[in-house]
C-alpha cells in the first residue's frame, strides 16, 4: 500500500505541475494566458497588482515557488467574471457536486452490484434475461437525453420535483425543511446519474460474479450445506466486489463528465455549472480551478477505492488490483 | 447405512459441458424420465451398499464418474437427471427438495471435495469458514463452534498461526488439511473424500494419508481416488468404477492385489508401485468418451477377453470366490462380486505337479549309482492368466526350457497334468488339438538362428499358416504383412524376399516372433527370447513383445535367466530351482522380500552370486538328484 500511496502523490504532483505550466508555456505572455478576455476589462493597475502578486515578469522558478506557496494558502487566483477569488468560488460549489456525486454513486452501485448478483445468479433464465434487456434500453439513452426526459417528466407534465438550482431561492427555511428542499432539488439530477451509472455497475458486477459462480470455492461453500443466500452473497459476491470496485474508481473521471450535463440540465450550482460558466466567459483562472479541483477529487476517490478494496479482499493486501483483473 | 440402487445419472447436453453451479430450483422438472438422446449418462445403474464403520474405496480412471458419484450423495448434480433411489438411513435422498439437501449437507454427510484451485473463498478468515457448517447447525453457538474450529484445525496439524490467515496465503497441503478440518466440525455420519491427496507432492501426502488413517478410524467414509495406493492405504472395501458402471467390488486388499475382473487387473497392471521395478503398461485402448458409451459390457472395447456377448448384453454382478488373501478387515464379510460374462480373468493355462525326466545315458548314470534318471522337472503347478505376464527365471539348466516345452504342449511330461482352458493339453485331438495347437505358440531358444535358411521372409512367416491350413494365399499374405507390421519389419516386397542369412539377429529375432504370431495366439511361450542378441537390441526385442502383449492381450511366459528383466516385464515372477519352483509372487514382493535362500542370492549383486556360483554354494542341478 505504500507504494500506492506514493504513487497517488506522484500523480498529485504531475497535475500541479502541468496546471502551472502548461498556461504559461503557451505563446505569448503569461498574464494574457491566464487572464484571456478579463485583461480587456482590467485597469493597468490591477494588471500590474496581478504581475506583481503572482510574479508573472519573474523567472519560471521564481514564479513556481510563489504558486506553490500561494496553492498552500487556498489562493487560486481571482476571478473577474464572479469577481470573487477562485479558491472561494470553488469551494462554494464542491458540496452541492460532492453530495450529487456521492449519492448517486452509491446508490447505483448498491442497486448495480445487488441487480448484478441476482442476475448472474439465475444466468441464462428469466429474471437474467429480463435485466439485460432493461439495462441495455437504458445504456442506449445518452445520458443528456435522460435528463431533459427525467426533467419534461417531473418538472413539468407531473410538476413533483422543482426543476433547477440547488434550492429554494429567498426562502428561510430553518433545520429539516431545508433538509427536505435540498433533497427534493438533488432528487432529479441524482436519479439521472444514478441511472447513467446504473448500466455499467450492473454489467461490471454480473460478469465479476459470473466469473466467481464457478470458481471451486463457491461449491465447497455449497457443499457444506450453506443457504444459497449465504454462498451468493458472503462467499461469492464478496470475492467478486473488488474488480467492481476498482473499475468504479478508476471510472470516476467519466462520472465528473456526466456531472457536467446534469448540472447544467438541472442547473444545479454545483462545479459542473461553474465550469461551464467559466467555459462561456473565458475566466481562465476559474477553468484552471475547476480542472485541479477535479483531477484532485478524482485522484481522491480512486484513493478511496483502493482502501476499500483492501478492506474487503485480502489478496489486494498484497496483489495489485489490476493483477486481480487479469487473473479474473 | 448407504445404500444406493440402480442409480443412473445423465446431464443434458445443451449445458455446453460447463460444471456450472447451478440454482436448487433450476433442476429440471419436466424433463421426461428416460434418457433421451441429448442426455450424456455418467453414471449407469450402480448398486452399492454401506454399512455404518465401514471405509469404502472408490476406484477407476478419470472420467469414470466417481466424482459425480460422490456429488450425487451430496445433492450437488441438479441440473442432472437422476433416476435409481439412494438410501441414506432409510431415508431416499432422491425424493428432497433442495431446502433438504441443504440441511443435510454439511451435517449429516460431509465431503472434502476434489481439489481444482481456490477451494476456499478468498474474503474470509480461515476460521470463520471452518466455523460455518457448525454456525448453521447452531447459529447461537458461535463461542462452541469457535472452540470446535481451533481444535479441529489444531488436530489436522494447522495452530494458531493459521486461524486468521486468508486462503491465498496457504499452500495446497495447508487448504487440504483445513477443508477436512470443515467437513469434521459438525461431526457427519457420512464422511466422503474425494481425491484427498492426489493434487499434493509425495511428502504432504503421506502426512495427509497418516492423518485421514487417523481420522477415519471408526467412520463410515467413501474414499474416492485414482490413487490405489491411498484405497488400499485406507479402505477396506473397495469399488471398481468403469464408465460410470461398478465392475468389482470386495475387499480392498484382495481386489487391488488379485484383480478378478479383467479391468481391475488392467487397472492395477497401469498403476506404478514404488516398490516395483515393474514395467508399466497403459490400458489398451482409450477411455470412451462421454457420448460414446459401450453397451453390453462397458469395457468390451478394451477388454482382451471379450466374447459376442459382451459387446449388446451388460453383466450382472456375481459373487466370485477367488480370495486367495487372507483378508484383514474388521468389517465386512469378504465378499467379492465382478459383473463379467466370463467370471473375471480366464484362466489359460494350468500345469499340475508336472514331472519330467531324462533317461541318463550309462556314463553318466554309472557315476550315480542305482539312479538312471535325471529329473528336469520336478513337481512344478503354475497358473497362467488371460492378458498375464508369467516371467520364468532360474539359472542355466533348472529346467525352464523343459517345462516351457510341456506347457506348449510340445513334450508329454512324465507325470502330472497340463490344462489349456480347462481341457487336458495332452489328450486333445482333432479339431480341439488343431484349435491348441493354434493357441499355444512356442517361441523356442534362439529360433531366430533356428530358422530355415531355405525360405525366405514371406514364406517363413506364412508356414505356419499353412500347416493349419488356414485362409487362402491372398488372406495369408494380409496376415503376414499384418504380423511383420506388429514386429515393426518392413513389408516391401524386397524385405519379404530376403533370406535368413542376410537379415541381422534383432530382425531375426523378429522374424521368428512375427511367425509366432501370425496364427495370433492366446499363449505365447517365449524362452530366451532376446538372449543371443546384444543389449540394446535385446532391449528392443523385450519392449516390442511387452508392447504386443499388452496391445494383442496374449498371456506371455516369459523365460529367461535374468531376474532383473524377469522383475521389468512379469506381471507374476516364478524363481525356478533344480527343476521346482520355489519361489512366486509378483515382482515387487519377489525382489524385495525373498522368501527362498536362492532367491536371496538373486538379489544380491551380480558380484556376490557370481562368487557364490564359484564357491558350489550352489549345487549344481544335475550332480543332485
Ligand atoms: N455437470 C456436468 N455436465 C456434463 N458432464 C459432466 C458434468 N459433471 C461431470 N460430467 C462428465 O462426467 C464424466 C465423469 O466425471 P467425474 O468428475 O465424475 O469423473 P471422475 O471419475 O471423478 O474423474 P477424475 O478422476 O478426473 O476426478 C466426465 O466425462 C465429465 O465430463
Ligand atoms: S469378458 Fe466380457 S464381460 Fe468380462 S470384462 Fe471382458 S468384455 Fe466385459
Ligand atoms: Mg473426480
Amino acid at each position: 500500500m505504500r507504494k500506492r500511496l506514493g504513487d497517488y502523490i506522484l500523480a498529485f504532483l504531475i497535475i500541479i505541475m502541468l496546471n502551472f505550466f502548461l498556461p504559461r508555456l503557451m505563446p505569448g505572455d503569461a498574464i494574457s494566458a491566464l487572464y484571456g478576455d478579463a485583461l480587456m476589462e482590467m485597469s493597468p493597475q490591477t494588471e500590474a497588482y496581478l504581475l506583481e502578486r503572482y510574479g508573472l515578469d519573474k523567472p519560471l522558478g521564481e514564479q513556481f515557488g510563489l504558486y506553490i506557496s500561494n496553492l498552500a494558502q487556498g489562493d487560486l487566483g481571482y476571478s473577474y467574471y464572479f469577481r470573487a477569488p477562485v479558491g472561494q468560488v470553488l469551494v462554494g460549489a464542491l458540496p452541492w457536486t460532492l453530495s450529487l456525486i456521492a449519492i448517486s454513486l452509491l446508490i447505483s452501485a448498491l442497486a448495480g452490484i445487488i441487480w448484478g448478483v441476482e442476475a448472474a445468479w439465475r444466468r441464462g433464465r428469466k429474471f437474467d434475461r429480463a435485466s439485460l434487456v432493461t439495462i441495455m434500453l437504458l445504456n442506449g439513452v445518452p445520458g443528456f437525453v435522460l435528463g431533459i426526459l427525467l426533467l419534461l417528466i417531473f418538472g413539468f407534465y407531473m410538476p413533483w420535483f422543482p426543476i433547477s438550482g440547488g434550492a429554494s431561492p429567498y426562502m428561510d427555511y430553518s433545520g429539516w425543511e431545508q433538509l427536505w428542499d435540498y433533497l427534493q432539488h438533488l432528487f432529479l439530477p441524482a436519479l439521472t446519474l444514478t441511472l447513467v451509472q446504473l448500466p455499467r455497475n450492473f454489467m461490471l458486477m454480473r460478469s465479476s460474479l459470473l466469473a466467481v459462480k464457478e470458481k471451486p470455492y463457491i461449491y465447497t461453500a455449497r457443499n457444506k450445506g450453506l443457504r444459497d443466500r449465504m454462498v451468493r452473497y458472503r462467499h461469492a459476491a464478496r470475492s467478486a466486489l473488488a474488480p467492481v470496485i476498482t473499475r468504479l474508481g478508476m471510472s470516476i473521471g467519466l462520472l465528473f463528465t456526466s456531472v457536467l450535463f446534469v448540472e447544467i440540465i438541472f442547473a444545479y450550482p454545483g462545479l459542473g455549472n461553474l465550469f461551464y460558466l467559466a467555459l462561456q466567459h473565458h475566466d481562465y483562472p476559474t477553468i484552471h480551478g475547476c480542472l485541479l479541483l477535479i483531477t484532485v477529487c478524482v485522484l481522491l476517490f480512486n484513493l478511496l477505492a483502493d482502501l476499500l478494496n483492501q478492506k474487503i479482499d485480502p489478496r489486494l493486501r498484497e496483489l495489485d488490483a489490476r493483477q486481480l483483473l487479469e487473473r479474473a | 447405512m448407504l445404500e444406493i440402487n440402480n442409480l443412473t445419472v445423465s446431464f443434458p447436453v445443451s449445458h455446453n459441458h460447463e460444471r456450472a453451479y447451478q440454482h436448487p430450483d433450476q433442476a429440471p422438472q419436466n424433463v421426461q424420465p428416460e434418457a433421451s438422446a441429448s442426455q450424456l449418462t455418467v453414471l449407469n445403474k450402480v448398486n452399492l451398499s454401506v454399512q455404518t464403520g465401514e471405509i469404502w474405496g472408490i476406484v477407476g480412471e478419470s472420467g469414470s464418474g466417481k466424482s459425480t458419484l460422490a456429488l450425487t450423495l451430496m445433492g450437488m448434480v441438479g441440473e442432472a437427471l437422476q433416476q435409481g433411489s439412494i438410501k441414506f438411513k432409510g431415508q431416499e435422498l432422491l425424493e428432497n427438495s433442495p431446502r433438504c439437501w441443504e440441511k443435510l449437507r454439511g451435517s449429516a454427510i460431509s465431503m472434502v471435495m476434489q481439489q481444482s484451485g481456490e477451494m476456499l473463498t478468498p474474503t474470509l478468515p480461515l476460521i470463520d469458514q471452518i466455523m460455518e457448517p457448525y454456525l448453521k447447525l447452531y447459529p447461537r453457538q458461535k463461542e462452541t463452534a469457535q472452540r470446535l474450529g481451533s481444535q479441529l484445525l489444531r488436530r489436522v496439524g494447522l495452530d494458531e498461526s493459521y486461524f486468521y490467515r486468508y486462503p491465498h496465503t496457504l499452500s495446497g497441503g495447508e487448504v487440504q488439511r483445513a477443508l477436512i478440518a470443515m467437513a469434521l466440525i459438525t461431526d457427519p455420519e457420512l464422511l466422503i473424500l474425494d481425491e484427498p491427496v492426489s493434487s499434493l507432492d509425495v511428502r504432504t501426502k503421506s502426512d495427509i494419508l497418516n492423518l485421514l488413517t487417523e481420522i477415519t478410524a471408526g467412520r463410515t467414509v467413501l474414499v474416492i481416488s485414482h490413487d490405489l495406493h491411498t484405497v488400499k492405504r485406507l479402505a477396506h472395501r473397495t469399488a471398481v468404477l468403469y464408465c460410470g458402471a461398478i465392475l468389482e467390488t470386495g475387499p480392498a486388499a484382495d481386489c487391488l492385489q488379485e484383480p478378478a475382473h479383467p479391468y481391475t487387473r488392467a487397472l492395477v497392471r497401469a498403476y506404478p508401485t514404488l516398490e516395483g521395478a515393474r514395467e508399466l503398461q497403459g490400458i489398451r485402448g482409450e477411455f470412451p468418451p462421454l457420448n460414446q458409451r459401450p453397451e453390453g459390457c462397458p469395457f468390451h472395447t478394451r477388454c482382451t477377453q471379450s466374447l459376442d456377448i459382451c459387446s449388446w448384453q451388460r453383466p450382472e454382478p456375481v459373487e466370485v470366490g477367488r480370495t486367495s488373501l487372507e483378508h484383514t478387515s474388521p468389517i465386512g464379510n469378504g465378499r467379492r462380486q465382478i459383473a463379467c460374462h466370463r467370471a473375471g480373468v480366464l484362466e489359460l493355462l494350468r500345469c499340475e505337479n508336472v514331472v519330467q525326466r531324462y533317461k541318463l545315458d550309462k556314463k553318466q548314470a554309472n557315476s550315480e549309482p542305482g539312479n538312471n534318471y535325471l529329473e528336469a522337472v520336478s513337481g512344478v503347478s503354475l497358473t497362467l492368466r488371460e492378458g498375464e505376464v508369467y516371467a520364468l527365471v532360474g539359472e542355466s539348466g533348472s529346467g525352464k526350457s523343459t517345462l516351457g516345452r510341456i506347457l506348449a504342449g510340445v513334450d508329454r511330461p512324465y507325470r502330472g497334468e497340463v490344462f489349456f482352458q480347462q481341457q487336458p493339453l495332452h489328450k486333445m485331438f482333432g479339431a480341439a488339438k488343431k484349435e491348441q495347437s493354434r493357441n499355444l505358440q512356442m517361441l523356442f531358444q534362439n529360433s531366430g538362428e533356428a530358422l530355415s535358411h531355405r525360405l525366405n521372409v514371406h514364406e517363413l512367416v506364412s508356414e505356419p499358416l499353412q500347416i493349419q491350413k488356414i485362409g487362402d494365399p491372398k488372406s495369408r499374405q494380409k496376415a503376414v504383412r499384418k504380423a511383420l507390421e506388429w514386429v515393426n519389419l518392413p513389408v516391401t516386397g524386397h524385405f519379404l524376399h530376403e533370406y535368413p542369412h542376410h537379415l541381422s539377429g534383432g530382425e531375426l529375432q523378429r522374424v521368428a516372433l512375427a511367425r509366432a504370431l501370425v496364427l495370433e495366439p492366446k499363449v505365447l511361450i517365449a524362452d530366451e527370447p532376446s538372449a543371443s542378441l546384444d543389449a540394446s537390441v535385446q532391449a528392443k526385442i523385450i519392449k516390442l513383445l511387452l508392447h504386443l502383449q499388452n496391445e494383442r492381450g496374449f498371456a506371455l511366459i516369459l523365460i529367461t535367466h535374468e531376474l532383473a528383466l524377469a522383475a521389468k516385464a512379469g506381471d507374476k515372477v516364478g524363481v525356478m530351482y533344480q527343476g521346482k519352483i520355489v519361489e512366486e509372487g509378483p515382482p515387487a514382493k519377489v525382489l524385495r522380500y525373498p522368501q527362498h535362500w536362492y532367491t536371496k542370492t538373486l538379489t544380491d549383486t551380480d558380484t556376490d552370486r557370481d562368487l557364490l556360483i564359484g564357491d558350489k554354494t550352489i549345487p549344481h542341478p544335475k550332480s543332485a538328484g
